[in-house]
């Protein structure tokens, strides 16, 4: 193989080609190499302020329409509507709303139910303050013979999507799908499964990835299958059989041929995926739900990747059970929820290999995902984890909070009780702008967000 | 915003504006491509190439993956399109794919000033040609590549003959074919179908023009049965995998190499 490092020159070439046009001018586009926190690379960055977030609802039986549903708010601290609900778009069923992901043009978010198996396709361009559902593939199970699509992250036109588990025993066992833009299906690939050459038993399980195009690799790490997922989480504790199909490993891919190169041992569940965006990093970090730590994958001196356990979370429950990770843009900050104690840890990352607490603040009963603006000062939180791990009675508090981060604290700015509007349960987010000439990394540096077209625009849809 | 359909979005911009018009931008890709490629560093270097963290250019380092030994996914059929040809013929966009070669396209418009998007483009197109006529002399008449202007009102197909120069009439080598449209009309559709996002800039005081325009970089690699095989986007346009990729798929047409 040659090596795959001649860019520069290339690029010197290119710019030499259009010195003459640009110079003086001290204006220049933007590439694209870092996200909110977890987008795909490929995709265009809102580096600003957001002004919308959608939230991926869960449908409760007897709540409202009982749907899951895409719930757009206002979160421009401008608009006179900021930490409202501006808009709800019910999917029609209840299929156990999960994760979203956008289209390489962010022009589209796809959002799958882990239940229906269905992919839901909204148009968030046309007018980003009311999304509108264009298509929804039904026939994802049937055509790839997996189960429970849970990760959508975009490839130059078109979608990567991990699964869950399969449609043989609704066990672990998954794999990867690519669909085109149109929402075709491509080509599927397995998990791997079996002795890898290092010695490491593959399980085959899937749960996030994550990919550094500069590394040309594709992270996978593991959950469980169909059949822990929707069980009842007080039933499962209790079922040792059940409890021991989890997955234990995590995968690095070539990102190019999508084909698995190591496999690692990383015992607990391995969940969220995050790639350090600073430049010259090349370390991910993830979150293993059963055993409650953090772990680092990294290239070693010999240019080989391997899993460091680095840190193990405190929390005041007898199980940590961390969910969803959020890293900042240069990677010396991690955020940290732990569901059970409902708290979300900051974690320093100075050094990835040794990582501090160094705050930590009760959100809500229970709490799963967070979100961070590019800039890390503002950081949304959501409740749900899975509809039938959710808590019970009181304790099933379901809201979406976003606060201001200073550095130090973090300062409430809103909180919408998602059962008191009768929506249900509030999981995942993404963030949009309203004039999407903010959304291409060509502008990123060019002009700011025209405040009045943006409040205009809400104002209409409020009405 | 949008005054001509989803794909084409009016910004405004703040002062100064940016491009010095296209015959100074045409004269200058012109002068620099007639210097035979043999740029001076000092070119460079005045040029504040930079990524949107000021961090500096990204480096790709990984190995990349031999010929042969991967395969590239049917993603899509690739769209068609009424276009115009250099001598201002009217054609079919697909008419420029298939056949006996592969094709790989991308949307350009010649006054662009944009480091990071047609003359980078421009400038990967050229090292593939070069180094595929150079070596797999064999193969250069299997590959064609196509530069379609998102410009209609000031890339006629006479000014894309003067901006193609030497590499539309070249009688041996890879093909190299410049086309346009007729007018936005027959543009949108296009760009729309390979969701090629345009951005026209304007000032923000008169709300019109600047004469510029912005694009986030798309190359398509389209295979003889006028598939999309491979799309390389912004950032991560790595001419060294293409070029693989374009052999790939040689190669699984029964080509031999050298």
């Amino acid at each position: 193989m040659t090596k795959g490092n001649d860019r520069f020159s290339m690029k010197a070439l290119a710019a030499a080609v259009s010195a003459t046009m640009v110079l003086g001018l001290g204006m220049l586009p933007a590439a694209t190499h870092a996200d909110e926190t977890c987008n795909s690379p490929y995709t265009p960055l809102i580096k600003g302020q957001e002004d919308l977030v959608y939230v991926w609802t869960l449908g409760v039986e007897g709540m409202g329409d009982g749907s899951d549903k895409l719930v757009t708010v206002d979160v421009n601290p401008k608009s006179k509507h900021f930490g409202k609900v501006i808009a709800t778009l019910s999917v029609g069923d209840r299929g156990e709303a999960h994760h979203m992901g956008f289209t390489d043009d962010r022009r589209y978010m796809w959002a799958g139910a882990l239940d229906s198996n269905k992919i839901f396709i909204f148009d968030i361009h046309s007018n980003p303050a009311k999304p509108k559902l264009v298509k929804t593939i039904t026939d994802f199970a049937e055509k790839t013979g997996f189960v429970g699509p849970h990760t959508f992250y975009a490839l130059p036109g078109r979608m990567l999507i991990q699964a869950l588990s399969n449609t043989k025993d609704h066990g672990g066992r998954t794999g990867l799908a690519v669909y085109n833009n149109e929402g075709d299906l491509v080509k599927t690939y397995d998990m791997p499964t079996g002795k890898m050459s290092n010695g490491v038993m593959a399980d085959g399980y899937g749960y996030d990835l994550g990919i550094n195009p500069q590394q040309n690799v594709l992270l996978t790490s593991s959950f469980t299958g169909w059949n822990n997922y929707m069980m009842d989480m007080g039933k499962l504790v209790k079922d040792p059989e059940a409890m021991k199909h989890f997955g234990n490993t995590m995968a690095i891919w070539d990102a190019k041929t999508l084909q698995p190169k190591k496999v690692f041992e990383v015992p607990g569940a391995p969940l969220e995926i995050r790639w350090s965006l600073k430049k010259g990093d090349n370390w991910a970090v993830t979150a293993t739900a059963l055993t409650g730590k953090l772990w680092v994958i990294k290239e070693d001196a010999n240019k080989e990747w391997q899993a460091y356990d680095v840190a193990t979370l405190k929390t005041d429950s007898p199980i940590a059970l961390p969910v969803d990770i959020s890293l900042s843009r240069d990677g010396k900050g991690l955020w940290v929820n732990t569901f059970l104690d409902g708290v979300a840890q900051y974690w320093d990352f100075s050094d990835p290999m040794k990582p501090k607490m160094t705050y930590k603040k009760k959100i809500a009963s229970q709490v799963n995902m967070v979100s961070q603006s590019f800039d890390g000062k503002r950081v949304y939180f959501t409740t749900s984890l899975l509809g039938n791990w959710d808590k019970k009675g009181k304790d099933d508090e379901q809201v979406l909070k976003m606060y201001n981060w200073d550095g130090k604290q973090l300062k409430e700015a809103f909180s919408i009780d998602f059962y008191k509007e009768k929506l249900g349960r509030a999981h995942h987010m993404k963030f949009q702008a309203i004039n999407l000439k903010q959304l291409q990394p060509l502008q990123a540096k060019l002009d700011g967000l025209d405040t009045l077209d943006k409040v205009a625009l809400t104002d209409r849809q409020a009405k | 915003m949008s005054y001509l359909s989803a794909n084409i979005v009016i910004r405004a911009l703040p002062p100064p504006s940016r491009g010095w018009g296209f015959p100074i931008s045409l004269l200058s890709l012109l002068i620099s491509l007639s210097a035979g490629w043999a740029l001076s560093s000092a070119h460079a270097a005045d040029v504040p190439i930079k990524d949107p963290d000021s961090n500096g250019e990204l480096v790709f380092n990984y190995d990349i993956n031999l010929p042969g030994t991967y395969t590239l996914n049917r993603i899509k059929r690739a769209a068609d399109g009424k276009v115009l040809d250099t001598d201002g013929k009217a054609r079919a966009l697909t008419d420029f794919f298939g056949g006996d070669k592969l094709t790989l396209l991308s949307f350009i418009y010649s006054s662009c000033a944009d480091p990071n998007g047609c003359p980078y483009a421009y400038a990967v197109f050229h090292q593939i040609k070069s180094r595929l006529e150079r070596e797999q002399p064999q193969l250069a008449n299997k590959l064609r590549l196509v530069s379609l202007s998102f410009d209609p009102e000031r890339d006629t197909p006479a000014m894309l003959k003067l901006y193609a120069g030497d590499n539309v009439t070249a009688a041996h080598g890879v093909q190299w074919d410049f086309l346009t449209t007729a007018s936005l009309r027959e543009l949108i559709p296009i760009l729309d179908a390979y969701r090629q996002d345009v951005y026209i800039d304007l000032d923000p005081k008169t709300g019109k023009s600047v004469g510029t325009m912005s694009h986030v970089l798309k190359v398509f690699l389209i295979d003889r049965d006028k598939y999309v095989r491979e799309i390389y986007t912004a950032s991560y346009l790595n001419p060294d995998v293409a070029y693989n990729d374009i052999l790939t798929l040689l190669l699984e047409d029964g080509a031999r190499l050298k």
